[in-house]
């Protein structure tokens, strides 16, 4: 929360593009984030404005081609994963990191029962810390991880195939990998977006309780801003691959300052009543050819000159990317 | 499992009975009286009665089905015109060379096929991807008795590097038949010199044969393999810390070969059908050429056989295919149950 936390992830000016048929799509514009330990923070926008890729980028494992990384760093615990080997990638997966996916009936192999998927990471990453694990202490620990996310008959399901799982079950598997050996931090990917209503709010509160007990980082990536202000401190609100505005979460809500964060808060439903809600005119850019300047200005309402030629910086005191606040160029 | 297996079994019974009705029914509509034909034009009309009544050709359509087929299940196929011999007996002799010649053919398409299929879809849009790539076109393209003739005319004419035609030279004894595959009975007559020789002669027939299914389902593994690779559960596996060989030859491999083992089953078929070409090509003793001079001298007993034979071969080959999907594929043996 304090500015000064130490940090577990650095996120610096990353920059990433897909080259495809048509041309080269940029979709991150330098963007930059960071993650103290022990730290939730949450990650907002439209479908389409690079939270995915972000979360890719931070694991590596964007595929290269058709990613193209310009620019920047991923700075975990102050190495760089962008320019790390192999090697190194694996042992920071294998003993660090976690994620969970957006869609669970995806993120598992169908051909492979839940207790085999499972046990393999346990066994991978102990042999990572060199340790060797009798299989009774693996299966254990499976039916362990399987039991903490709320799993009924957790022995049974080692047994079963993915397809023989409902959703929910299959998320709660996928929670179960994530967390079935311990790590600094999860990247958790919408993960409840595919789920029905009324699982999603079981599977997050457990997923709260589970991050709370063992004191990981988490980053989540949503585009329901309900979800973030239930679970994380700060927020980041990304539009179109650029980081328009960062802070704490209750403040950011209460007084948003970009143009988009106001809009994308208006258009919450509101239960009263009080009328339709608003949403923005507009639609996410064409990444082939985006804006100049700030990549929000064609769907923004206060619109100036500057904003169509220079991009404005995410300032560090006001955590806002608007010339609104720039009282200098004002 | 277990259960799948012994309905798979039943569904192959059944699908032999239907062709055995189906076989006899054109073996009995072709014109001609069979009696006739084995007796020979000098026999009286006398003889003629007593053998229709001896054959059962006076009963009504199923119950001689009933007694042909009793006959059959005792390995009883009736005598064959051109070889003058029981048809069991030249299934016995001709058979072997064919099969061995099509395993062998098989073993080849799958560690060559499979290997480059993995490699080139692994190492994607690199320079062995695009040699296979263009490589497998021409194999699916080119028909496997051309690509006899051009491999007999390189390597046996042109390089002397491989023998001529035939399962063994003239001047070379076979061993003693025990199983008829000749690898294993030179083995078994402990004489190893012979096996290799056997091997040399088997190597042209077998890549003509394997080159098609080589390119075919090398290709097939190689797009699988890509489809399955840009899936998230194949991501989940790499964040989640499990060793890269281990995402590689577990957990991408096995999702990936699914599509392949079905196409092998219904190659297989055509590996039936392009041996009997490649047979005559390398002028093969097997029993592909007894099936072609079958049709040709319209021998109508040894017709059946083969196409018995043929339809228990593609049922038998089905019945392993199916299998061996099921046990690499879950999804198959289980009932969808919620989400």
């Amino acid at each position: 929360m304090e500015r000064n936390m130490e940090s577990l992830v650095q996120v610096k000016g990353l920059s990433v593009g897909f080259r495809v048929f048509e041309g080269l799509l940029r979709v991150l514009d330098g963007i930059s984030l960071r993650i103290g330990q022990g730290e939730r923070v949450g990650l907002v926008g439209e479908t389409g404005c690079g939270k995915t890729t972000t979360v890719k980028s931070i694991l590596k494992v964007l595929p290269q081609p058709p990613a193209v990384i310009f620019g920047g760093e991923v700075l975990f615990r102050g190495k760089d994963v962008l320019r790390m080997g192999r090697r190194a990638v694996h042992q920071l997966r294998r003993s660090s990191v976690a994620a969970i996916f957006q869609d669970p009936l995806q993120a598992l192999n169908p051909v492979f029962t839940v207790g085999t998927q499972l046990s393999d990471i346990v066994r991978d990453w102990a042999a990572g810390t060199g340790k060797r694990l009798s299989k009774k202490e693996i299966f254990r620990r499976c039916v362990e991880a399987l039991a903490q996310t709320g799993m009924p008959d957790p022995e049974r399901i080692m047994t079963c195939y993915p397809i023989q799982l409902s959703g929910g079950m299959r998320q709660r598997v996928c929670i179960a990998e994530a967390l079935v050996r311990p790590v600094e931090l999860l990247l958790a990917d919408e993960p409840t977006t595919n789920l029905d209503v009324t699982i999603q709010d079981q599977i997050l509160r457990k997923l709260d309780e589970l991050v709370e007990e063992k004191g990981m980082s988490i980053l989540l990536i949503t585009h329901s801003l309900g979800v973030v202000m239930d679970l994380t401190e700060r927020v980041y609100i990304m539009y179109a691959g650029t980081i328009v505005e960062e802070g704490k979460t209750e403040e950011l809500f209460t007084n948003p300052k970009h143009p988009y964060t106001q809009g994308l808060l208006k258009s919450i439903p509101k239960l009263t009543g009080e009328g339709i809600s608003q949403g923005i005119p507009g639609r996410i850019p064409n990444y082939l050819h985006p804006p100049s300047g700030c990549r929000f200005h064609p769907r923004c309402e206060h619109v100036m000159p500057i904003c169509t030629q220079q991009k404005p910086p995410l300032t560090e005191s006001e955590g806002v990317a608007c010339h609104l606040y720039r009282g200098d160029v004002r | 499992m277990g259960a799948y297996i012994v309905k798979r079994l039943l569904q192959s019974i059944l699908v032999l009975f239907g062709l055995s009705l189906l076989i006899f029914f054109i073996a009995r509509v072709v014109p001609g009286d069979p009696a006739r034909a084995a007796l020979g034009n000098l026999a009286t009309e006398e003889q003629v009665e007593r053998l229709r009544a001896e054959m059962h050709l006076d009963k009504p359509f199923f119950v001689q089905y009933y007694y042909w087929l009793i006959s059959v299940l005792h390995g009883d196929l009736g005598k064959s015109l051109y070889t003058q011999r029981p048809v069991t007996q030249d299934l016995v002799q001709f058979l072997p060379a064919t099969l061995e010649l099509m395993l062998f053919a098989t073993l080849i398409s799958l560690v060559v096929g499979q290997t480059m299929g993995v490699l080139s879809g692994y190492f994607r849009n690199s320079w062995f991807d695009g040699l296979f790539r263009v490589i497998s076109y021409a194999g699916v393209a080119t028909p496997p008795f051309v690509i006899a003739i051009f491999l007999l005319f390189i390597f046996s004419q042109l390089l002397g590097l491989a023998p001529g035609v035939g399962r063994l030279p003239i001047t070379m004894a076979e061993p003693p038949r025990v199983t008829g595959f000749l690898l294993i009975d030179s083995l078994l007559a402990g004489r190893p010199d012979v096996t290799l020789v056997a091997l040399k002669h088997m190597l042209l027939p077998a890549i003509s044969l394997a080159i098609a299914h080589i390119a075919q389902e090398g290709r097939i593994t190689r797009s699988s393999l890509i489809d399955v690779q840009q899936k998230d559960y194949i991501l989940a596996h790499q964040v989640h810390g499990i060793r890269p060989t281990k995402v590689i030859f577990k957990y991408l491999l096995r999702p990936s070969i699914v599509p392949t083992v079905t196409v092998m089953g219904m190659d297989f078929a055509f590996l039936l059908s392009n041996a009997f070409l490649v047979e005559v090509v390398f002028m093969w003793p097997g029993f592909s050429r007894y099936a072609v001079n079958a049709m040709l001298s319209k021998d109508l007993n040894a017709i059946v056989a083969v196409v018995l034979v043929i339809g228990l071969t593609v049922a038998l080959v089905n019945l392993l295919v199916d299998v061996t999907i099921a046990f690499l594929d879950p999804t198959v043996r289980i009932r969808r149950r919620g989400g």
